[in-house]
């Protein structure tokens, strides 16, 4: 056992602040180390947790759905438990990942994990569970055209190949969604779960058109919106002139003078995002880069009405 | 003009660029931060750049201006008020302009007591706090409170001086240099147009005038009795008159005892009077025109000398002196006698002119000395030159020429010069000529003005100078060097050689030399005051810029108005308190704004 391991073993990386956790070891191990904290808090296996048929009570943990609270055994014992449910039949599931060049981007170089990196160990681990629970599990990779596909696979070997095309992936141009969504749609040729991780700075428009498409064929989706604290937060120097990576577009501003109404704004952008998934039954979640894997997993596996 | 209690405090108003140029300086390239979320910055300034934008240099605008208005708050600026109700105190100087044209009457009365009359509505107006100078003709500033300047207005009378208008508002500007108040002058005159002259007043400027035309007036302007002295047969006078009239005007003429004669004079034109002589001696000589509105100018006054031809012995061998002596002796300008030596130094007053052979020239200058005459005959020029142009003598050829050197120090008593270097000189009735009368010696011979110049010579120059000098009142003249006495009737003046002297009036007055009368100072009025013709407002404003014209009747009420000011400092600072608001108002909309 390595150090690396033995520490692993000691804390839930799964409620590790993101960075920190990455800096314990690669892609593969920390990846393991949050899953295995995760399922471990679960202590259950999640194969339960996309099922629709009843299959046992467990303790309520913060964060569960209180939804699945069985008030019956609250108003017998007074104790809180939750459902948990058995799948009928395995998932075939595509992640889609945006590596867009605004994907590598951090607000707080040293301080804060860049979006891909956040992304890649979010999708590692979802993908590790995925596999764990048997169901077929494949990647689009895409930034302004698709980058990298790895079909949906079952097998426990699979995870590590996945790894292999995710880890190097490095940060592509500008970004455009749709060609790598259509592609979803050859590849889940029947009902599965496209998880769609992005930053989200592309055409709204665009995106949502495929992704309803995705929807009309029957495919669960669900949307990882990722954020930098900095992109929520506007900050910087007191006049600054800020540029788009990709589109090199560029506004100069006091940030003290507009924070107040760029929070607002980006308020209205996720709202926005929100309203129009929600919609179109299509699963959103917000998550903040400085957030533990564990938490983003718990909000991916959350189930239907999963919120941010 | 707006004026300042403390305007080195102006210096401050450099700070109210700090804030352009704070935002110059912070206007610089901002750094470039790279941002993946600017499509959610555009959508954010979108809206509100344009306003933004705006707000931001109209704050920029509010905080300059709330910068200088305090700056200049500091300064205590003042500005004058058009209408004078009530004033600040001031320092007034009134020009109260009594020249002789104040005389004149206007609606029966002398036009300088509607003057005076403007003069005490001024003085009515003024404040305790006010400080006040009175300037009249006689050039005298008045400095008091309203009783003391309204008893010096009430004594005053149309004086025989005349006021150049300019000069004097250049006089009342002075008194007020180092009071403190804000100053302005008034003027109170009839306005005559020969009296407007250039100022370089810096001051507010009320000028108040009448409304009414002047009356028409014709003066005696000149007097004229022709070369002195007058032989026993008498002389000419020619007399000047000038003014509205267009048709001839009586003119009479008195000289001495004798009876006066009269002639028809046309203004703008001259006129000329022959005298007979008698005794002789001074005589005064006086031309008068039938009175009129203005009646200062109705006469004038001057002197004649009357004497016998001077009693000349000359060299009968010197062809060309013995010639024109005769002509003169045979007009009566001369007579034979030992009164005046001519050629060579004699016993009494002497010509003397050098002599013929050079080695005499050092007798010549030792006689010279021993008889105290301060010239000699210096060294011998052969040269052809030109007589310099003056009263005794026009422009001649001299072709040789002794140079005239003065034994002392002084150099007084040239009376001709060939080169600018002295030709005919004189000292105590011996007259030195720097050439032989000759035309190998000089064309002057040879010329019309060898006549009357030996005439001169014998006759005014070698039995001494007479002068008759005009003069204006109050206007100095300078006294000719031999002048020791200025007498007119009882009263007299010590004079120093050359000094100046300002007669107080008109009349004669004799320039006494020890105990002789050698001259005569005549003063009459300028005649420029008879030309009482007004300056028109126009002008005045032309001529004296931010000048205010009006009439003698709103004296009181627009005299302060070129020293009444406003304190500007209240509404300064009003204004920059409603600037500070705006200025919080107008930041705190902003921040709403991006908010």
């Amino acid at each position: 056992m390595t150090l690396s391991s033995a520490r692993l073993g000691r804390s839930r990386l799964d409620l590790l602040d993101p960075l920190e956790a990455s800096r314990l070891g690669g892609l593969e191990l920390v990846t393991e180390g949050v899953v295995e904290g995760f399922l471990t808090g679960l202590h259950r296996s999640p194969r339960r947790g996309f099922s629709v048929e009843f299959a046992e009570h467990r303790m309520y943990q913060p964060g569960d759905e209180l939804r699945y609270v069985d008030w019956k055994i609250l108003g017998r014992n007074d104790r809180l438990y939750v459902k948990q449910f058995e799948e009928e039949t395995n998932l075939r599931a595509m992640i889609v990942c945006d590596v867009s060049r605004s994907m590598a981007w951090t607000g707080s170089p040293g301080g804060v994990m860049p979006k891909l990196e956040y992304a890649k160990r979010l999708i590692a681990a979802l993908s590790l569970i995925l596999l764990r629970q048997r169901d077929a599990t494949g990647l689009i990779a895409f930034d302004d055209a698709v980058r990298a596909v790895v079909p949906a696979r079952a097998r426990t070997t699979h995870w590590r190949q996945l790894l292999e095309i995710l880890a190097p992936m490095p940060a592509g141009a500008g970004t455009a969604a749709e060609p790598a969504l259509r592609r979803v749609m050859d590849l889940l040729r029947r009902r599965g779960l496209v998880v769609f991780v992005s930053d989200l700075l592309l055409d709204r428009e665009l995106a949502m058109r495929a992704l309803r498409f995705l929807r009309y064929r029957g495919h669960q989706v669900m949307v990882l919106h990722l954020m930098d604290p900095a992109e929520v937060t506007l900050g910087g120097p007191a006049e600054a002139r800020f540029e788009d990576p990709e589109t090199h577009r560029s506004v100069s501003l006091r940030p003290r003078d507009w924070a107040a109404a760029y929070a607002e704004t980006v308020k209205g952008v996720v709202s926005a995002w929100h309203r129009a998934c929600r919609r179109n039954g299509i699963h959103y979640h917000r998550v903040i880069t400085t957030m533990p894997f564990g938490q983003a997993l718990r909000l991916a596996f959350a189930g239907p009405s999963g919120r941010s | 003009m707006i004026s300042f209690l403390h305007p080195w405090a102006l210096a401050g108003l450099i700070a109210a660029g700090l804030p352009l140029v704070l935002h110059l300086v912070t206007r610089r390239e901002p750094p470039v931060v790279v941002f993946p979320a600017v499509r959610y910055l555009v959508e954010t300034t979108r809206e509100h750049q344009r306003r933004l934008r705006l707000q931001h240099w109209l704050l920029l605008l509010i905080r300059t201006l709330l910068i200088a208005a305090l700056v200049l708050a500091a300064s205590g600026p003042s500005a004058p008020l058009r209408q004078a109700g009530g004033h600040a105190p001031a320092a007034l100087a009134l020009v109260l302009d009594n020249s002789l044209s104040s005389g004149a009457i206007v609606a029966g009365a002398p036009q300088l007591e509607a003057l005076k009359g403007a003069a005490r509505a001024v003085l009515d107006r003024a404040t305790a706090e006010d400080g006040l100078w009175l300037l009249a003709a006689d050039g005298v500033v008045h400095h008091g409170d309203r009783a003391q300047l309204r008893q010096v207005i009430d004594d005053l009378n149309p004086s025989t001086r005349r006021m150049d208008l300019g000069t004097a508002l250049g006089i009342a500007a002075d008194a007020l240099t180092g009071d403190r108040r804000p100053g302005a002058v008034a003027l109170i005159s009839d306005l005559q147009a020969t009296a407007v002259s250039a100022s370089d007043l810096r001051l507010p400027l009320v000028v108040l005038r009448p409304s009414e035309p002047p009356p028409p007036n014709v003066g005696i302007s000149g007097l004229d009795a022709g070369p002195q002295p007058w032989p026993l047969e008498g002389g000419r006078v020619t007399v000047s008159v000038q003014g509205d009239a267009d048709h001839p005007v009586p003119v009479a003429v008195r000289a001495g005892a004798m009876p006066r004669r009269q002639a028809l004079a046309t203004p703008g034109g001259v006129t000329t009077f022959a005298l007979s002589g008698g005794a002789p001696g001074w005589m005064s000589v006086e031309a008068q025109l039938d009175p009129d509105e203005l009646r200062a100018d109705d006469s004038r006054i001057g002197a004649v000398r009357i004497a016998a031809p001077a009693a000349v012995a000359w060299r009968e061998d010197d062809r060309f002196v013995a010639t024109a002596f005769d002509v003169l002796a045979s007009s009566g300008r001369v007579r034979r006698g030992r009164e005046v030596t001519f050629g060579s130094l004699g016993p009494g007053s002497s010509v003397v002119l050098p002599p013929a052979d050079a080695a005499e020239v050092g007798a010549v200058n030792r006689a010279l000395e021993r008889r105290g005459v301060p010239w000699r005959f210096g060294t011998l020029r052969i040269e052809q030159q030109v007589t310099d142009s003056g009263t005794l003598i026009g422009r001649e050829a001299v072709l040789r020429r002794y140079t005239l050197v003065p034994a002392g120090s002084g150099r007084t008593g040239i009376a001709a010069t060939v080169g600018g270097e002295p030709w005919v000189v004189r000292s105590a009735g011996i007259v030195l000529v720097g050439s032989r009368l000759d035309p190998a010696w000089t064309h002057l011979p040879l010329s019309a003005g060898f006549v009357p110049f030996l005439g001169a010579l014998v006759n005014r120059l070698a039995r001494g100078e007479v002068a008759i000098v005009p003069g204006t009142p109050g206007d100095p003249v300078l006294l000719p060097d031999w002048v020791t006495e200025v007498r007119k009737e009882q009263r007299s003046w010590r004079a120093e050689g050359g000094a100046a002297f300002d007669p107080p009036d008109t009349g004669l007055f004799f320039l006494l030399a020890g105990r002789d009368t050698a001259g005569v100072l005549a003063v009459n009025p300028d005649p420029r005051e008879s030309a009482l013709t007004r300056a028109t407002d126009r002008a005045v404003t032309d001529l004296w810029r931010g000048a205010r014209t009006a009439d003698l009747r709103e004296a009181g009420a627009v005299a302060f108005a070129g020293s009444a000011r406003a304190d500007l400092r209240g509404p300064l600072l009003w204004t920059a308190l409603l600037l500070g608001l705006a200025e919080v108002a107008l930041a705190s909309g902003v921040g709403r704004a991006a908010a």
